[in-house]
């Protein structure tokens, strides 16, 4: 341990700071959120505590991931990628089916997500196929990149599971432009996006994605139906007012208004119960920790550290702006958890592995070990 | 960007790091190759600063701009509003006893979110309260749909309370059943006090939409005192306010408004009366009006026969509702305020004042030979012997039709008319009863628009002995009998016990006039027609009348000879006074035959009930400086020896 030292004195401590307060947070809005007020009283259901042990394993899993050097990674890539895609291809065959959507493989005992495992692959891909150019990207790298993602972008579109497609396009899409690209390509691409995204929209979706995206341009058209997770969560928040109801007490949530009010939507929970006030200080907080990774990504020392910590920066920016986009009625429902506040094992986990990368990073930002 | 520079002195531990392990090495190489693009570190800053300045002001927009709006709709969301019932006002007797109570019951509901085996739970409950299972499912599939899946479904009701006990004992097994408290109307008295109770029922569409307090399922006043007394019975609803979850269950309550119970009502009707006027009456379809007149309360209102009005509170099957519908006895007719009748000659009590009001002398006399001709028409005496020369007092005594007959000839109909209207006839005497009838005191005008005729002496003949057109109703002539007794008022019969006597009109006749009628009466009942109801310890006096229902020829055939729908109304009108304790009571019998034979004795047992020693002792001792008991105790009226021979 004593050799590690002086790794631990350079880490970003400000990042896991930030991390652990929003996981505090987080922990705390679900013991509020895991109650249900009933005619006998308040009762709780246990998601805190396994939230709080999830929260521990995650911890387990940060300090492995920060263990070994990250160059390792790097020699790891294609490997991660094979198995991601070869995973992907599984999904159909041998997956099993969650609400329409085939998504999980079951290992007996608990399962897997390869579209979880999809995130890590293209955030890596794409680093290491840039880690070697320091010039803005031309078509040959800028190509690679784009056949490289690809394939487990159609698998998981296929699925389907649209916002994980969307995660892994814009993460991609978001390391591409830190780096930068010629003008030329930049150019075209701006061009060709509307055209894509036409042809998602009448091709690649299916209905009830399409119809979310209409439900949330217009909420009130079926309170009940569609319409109702927006309708009820913008009442949740809106309801909260400057200063909250305070913990505990929202009755969106306590009395069960609330759909989905420990996982997708427990941000609700804590605009209605905190107020403005809280809101205020939560976004500072996620501001806080979004500038945290970004100190990483100046310190790093060479590309592809920078590189990877510019990954897991909009890994976390496009989480916390979609839930909270969609919490709010900015943006419409997709199934995405917000980072350390929602309930969710694996998420947790996994936030927990990406925050351990950028340790990882921030650490050997001077030396790192053969 | 600045520049950064690894400055090795200031990295000591560093290199004890290194010389500890030489496995660390310092990368000099690379410190200063790499520089992250510039371009790249503003965009990250760039969205930093976004997503602060776009979720802090949409989370502005939401919470303090719009806030008090959605701080609204969250309340609408989870608070409702539940109307407590209020206990209806019970009805009491003269006396105290329980006319129409609040029976609290049990039954068994099932709530269908909660429920795990619906088969075995409906079986469960058939075996315990013994109604067959198909009855129990069929129930179950009537309100399936009509009710919440997540609020109770009656299943059974009317459990009493050991039952309720035992099944409570063993309702932990069964979730999804429970025990509900229901509130029913129960009329102890049942078929006695049936048409003047009513009844309640469950409010219908029309009653909901016309009072804004009723719910569905709330029991209103369908008939009798139930439905007049409503708004005093019914009481003023409480309400709760009731925070809900999402799913509708409630949370909390608070009472918001208290309800207030209806109020309690007390009537003039004195039930062990009642019961004994049932009594007299027997298995004969009519009606015994007991009233006293000096302040109009109604102490005993009997028609026959009757119903249970228990049947139609806790909601009347079909089979029993055509059962008293079709029933050839009218059993849900009124028949006090309901049916109308010719009076026959009970209507010479208003004839008489009629004619000595309008100039007619009481000692002027007529000669009755038994039948009188009107052109080629022969009017008929009761009596074909005649009664010879009769005076007013005579014709009342001996009920001489023919006196009758020429007496109103001569003042004519129109006098008859609004004589008999101004006495209260034709009208609604304004019983607090609904659905009363008025009657018809017929007209020269009513004659030519109803039957397009005009109006001949022989209607006037038939009209002076309470035949022809002529209808009452029992209570009308009640009310007129105690307007003769109390010196000529027309009260509005009380069913309630209250002390604001209503005079609704005067007999237009001098106190001599009436005084003369009265003492006729006394006569009638001592030494006329009306002897039945003669007694030794009070003063009696009486009218007897017998309609005709069918016009018959020549002579009279006897009752037992005619079918029952053809035989003759019988009528006595009587009055007694004992003890000052004043009396009248009017006895009428559907299709009985002659009024002293059938209709007399039943008065007469009315009596004796209300004259009787326990029950003027019990009346004197209510009675704060009452006078003494009577005191022919042994046989206080004559034994009605003639009552077949006379009328």
């Amino acid at each position: 341990m004593e050799k590690k030292q002086p790794l631990l004195r350079h880490l970003n401590w400000a990042l896991l700071v930030c991390a652990l307060a929003l996981f505090a947070v987080g922990e705390m809005n679900l013991i509020s959120a895991s109650g249900t007020r009933l005619e006998s009283g308040l009762t709780l259901a246990s998601f805190y505590q396994r939230q709080f042990l999830w929260g521990l394993l995650g911890l387990v899993c940060m300090s492995l991931t920060m263990s070994f050097d990250y160059h390792r990674l790097s020699t790891l890539t294609w490997y991660l990628y094979g198995v991601t895609i070869v995973l992907l291809a599984l999904v159909p065959l041998i997956g099993t089916t969650v609400y329409g959507a085939k998504r999980w493989i079951s290992l007996g005992l608990f399962s897997i997500q390869p579209s979880e495992l999809a995130k890590f692959a293209i955030l890596l891909v794409t680093a290491k196929l840039m880690a070697n150019e320091s010039e803005p990207l031309g078509w040959k790298t800028f190509g690679q990149i784009l056949l490289a993602t690809l394939p487990p972008v159609a698998l998981i579109v296929k699925q389907p599971d649209l916002g994980t497609t969307l995660m892994l396009v814009f993460i991609m899409a978001g390391m591409v432009l830190f780096h930068g690209l010629k003008a030329v390509v930049f150019r075209i691409c701006a061009l060709a996006l509307p055209c894509i995204g036409a042809f998602m929209w009448f091709v690649g979706m299916h209905d009830y994605q399409r119809q979310r995206i209409l439900t949330f341009l217009n909420p009130g058209e079926d309170p009940l139906g569609a319409g109702y997770h927006i309708l009820q969560s913008r009442i949740a928040i809106g309801s909260g007012q400057f200063w909250g109801k305070g913990f505990a007490e929202g009755t969106q949530s306590q009395l069960r208004f609330l759909p989905e009010r420990h996982s997708d939507f427990a941000v609700a929970v804590f605009g209605e119960e905190w107020g403005f006030v809280g809101c205020l200080a939560l976004v500072t907080l996620f501001a806080l920790f979004l500038f945290s990774i970004l100190t990483t990504v100046i310190q790093a020392k060479d590309r592809f550290g920078s590189l990877l910590c510019v990954g897991v920066f909009f890994y976390f920016l496009l989480e916390i702006t979609i839930n909270m986009g969609m919490v709010v009625g900015l943006m419409p429902v997709v199934g995405i958890p917000l980072p350390f506040i929602s309930y969710g094992g694996s998420a947790t986990i996994i936030n927990f592995i990406f925050i351990g990368l950028v340790l990882n990073v921030s650490m050997r930002r001077y030396a790192f070990r053969i | 960007m600045k520049k950064r520079k690894l400055n090795l002195e200031t990295l000591p531990d560093l290199q004890a790091a290194q010389e500890n392990d030489p496995k660390i090495r310092i990368n000099k190489e690379n410190t200063e190759a790499y520089q992250p693009p510039r371009n790249g570190i503003i965009l990250l800053e760039v969205l930093i600063t976004l997503f602060f300045i776009v979720f802090v002001s949409r989370f502005w927009i939401l919470q303090v701009h719009q806030g008090a709006d959605f701080a609204r709709q969250a309340q609408n969301n989870h608070w409702r509003e539940e109307r407590i019932s209020a206990p209806r006002g019970r009805i009491f007797d003269q006396h105290g006893r329980v006319l129409a109570d609040n029976r609290t019951t049990y039954g068994l509901s099932l709530v269908r979110d909660d429920i795990r085996d619906l088969t075995a739970t409906l079986a469960q409950v058939s075996v315990w309260t013994g109604v067959p299972l198909e009855q129990v499912e069929e129930r179950y599939r009537q309100s399936r749909f009509k009710v919440k899946s997540f609020e109770p479904l009656l299943l059974a009701t009317d459990l009493d309370f050991d039952l309720m006990a035992r099944i409570e004992s063993e309702l932990y097994a069964w979730p999804g059943l429970e025990i509900v408290v229901l509130t029913k109307r129960s009329y102890p008295e049942k078929d006695i006090l049936a048409h003047i109770l009513g009844y309640v029922a469950e409010a219908n569409e029309r009653e909901l939409d016309k009072d804004a307090d009723l719910a569905m399922g709330d029991l209103v006043g369908k008939a009798g005192l139930e439905l007049t007394q409503e708004k005093k019975l019914r009481g003023k609803k409480g309400l709760y306010d009731i925070e809900v979850d999402a799913s509708g269950h409630m949370v909390d309550r608070f009472l918001r408004e208290e309800p207030q119970s209806g109020v309690d009502l007390r009537l003039a009707i004195d039930c062990e009366m009642q019961q004994a006027c049932w009594d007299a009456l027997g298995s004969q379809a009519g009606s015994i009006v007991v009233m006293e007149p000096e302040t109009g309360k109604l102490r005993a209102v009997v028609t026959a026969p009757a119903y249970d009005n228990n049947l139609f509170a806790e909601g009347i099957s079909h089979r029993d509702w055509n059962a008293l519908r079709n029933s050839p006895r009218f059993p849900l007719q009124n028949r006090v305020i309901q049916s109308v009748y010719p009076p026959g000659s009970v209507w010479k009590l208003l004839m008489a004042a009629c004619l000595m009001e309008n100039g007619i002398s009481p000692s002027e006399t007529v000669f009755c030979g038994g039948q009188t001709k009107l052109g080629n028409q022969i009017f008929r005496c009761w009596k074909h012997s005649g009664h010879g020369r009769q005076n007013l007092e005579q014709a009342l005594v001996n009920s001489c039709d023919v006196y009758f007959y020429l007496m109103a000839e001569r003042i004519g109909i129109d006098k008859i008319e609004e004589y008999a209207h101004a006495c209260g006839f034709g009208q609604r005497t304004g019983i607090d009863l609904p659905h009363e009838k008025s009657g018809l005191v017929p007209s020269r005008e009513w004659k030519k628009r109803r039957h397009k005729r005009v109006w001949t002496r022989g209607d006037t003949y038939n009209v002076s002995i309470g035949q022809g057109f002529t209808l009452i109703t029992p209570v009308q002539i009640a009310v007129y009998v105690s307007g003769l007794l109390n010196g000529g008022e027309i009260l509005k019969p009380l069913l309630l016990d209250t002390d604001e006597k209503d005079v609704r009109m005067r007999i237009p006749a001098r106190p001599q006039t009436i005084s003369f009628i009265v003492n006729a009466m006394r006569k009638t009942a001592s030494s006329g027609t009306a002897r039945v109801v003669r007694r030794t310890d009070a003063d009696m006096g009486g009218k007897t009348g017998t309609a005709q229902v069918v016009k018959l020829g020549k002579t009279r055939r006897k009752s037992s000879e005619l079918a029952w729908k053809e035989r003759d109304h019988a009528w006595i009108a009587t009055w007694g006074r004992k003890n000052d304790k004043t009396y009248v009571v009017i006895v009428m019998v559907e299709h009985g035959g002659g009024g002293s034979s059938v209709a007399g004795p039943i008065a007469a047992k009315v009596y004796d009930y209300l004259f009787s020693e326990e029950r003027m002792g019990t009346e004197a001792g209510q009675r704060a400086g009452a006078s003494g008991t009577g005191t022919d105790a042994n046989r206080p009226r004559e034994p009605a020896v003639q009552a077949r021979k006379s009328r």
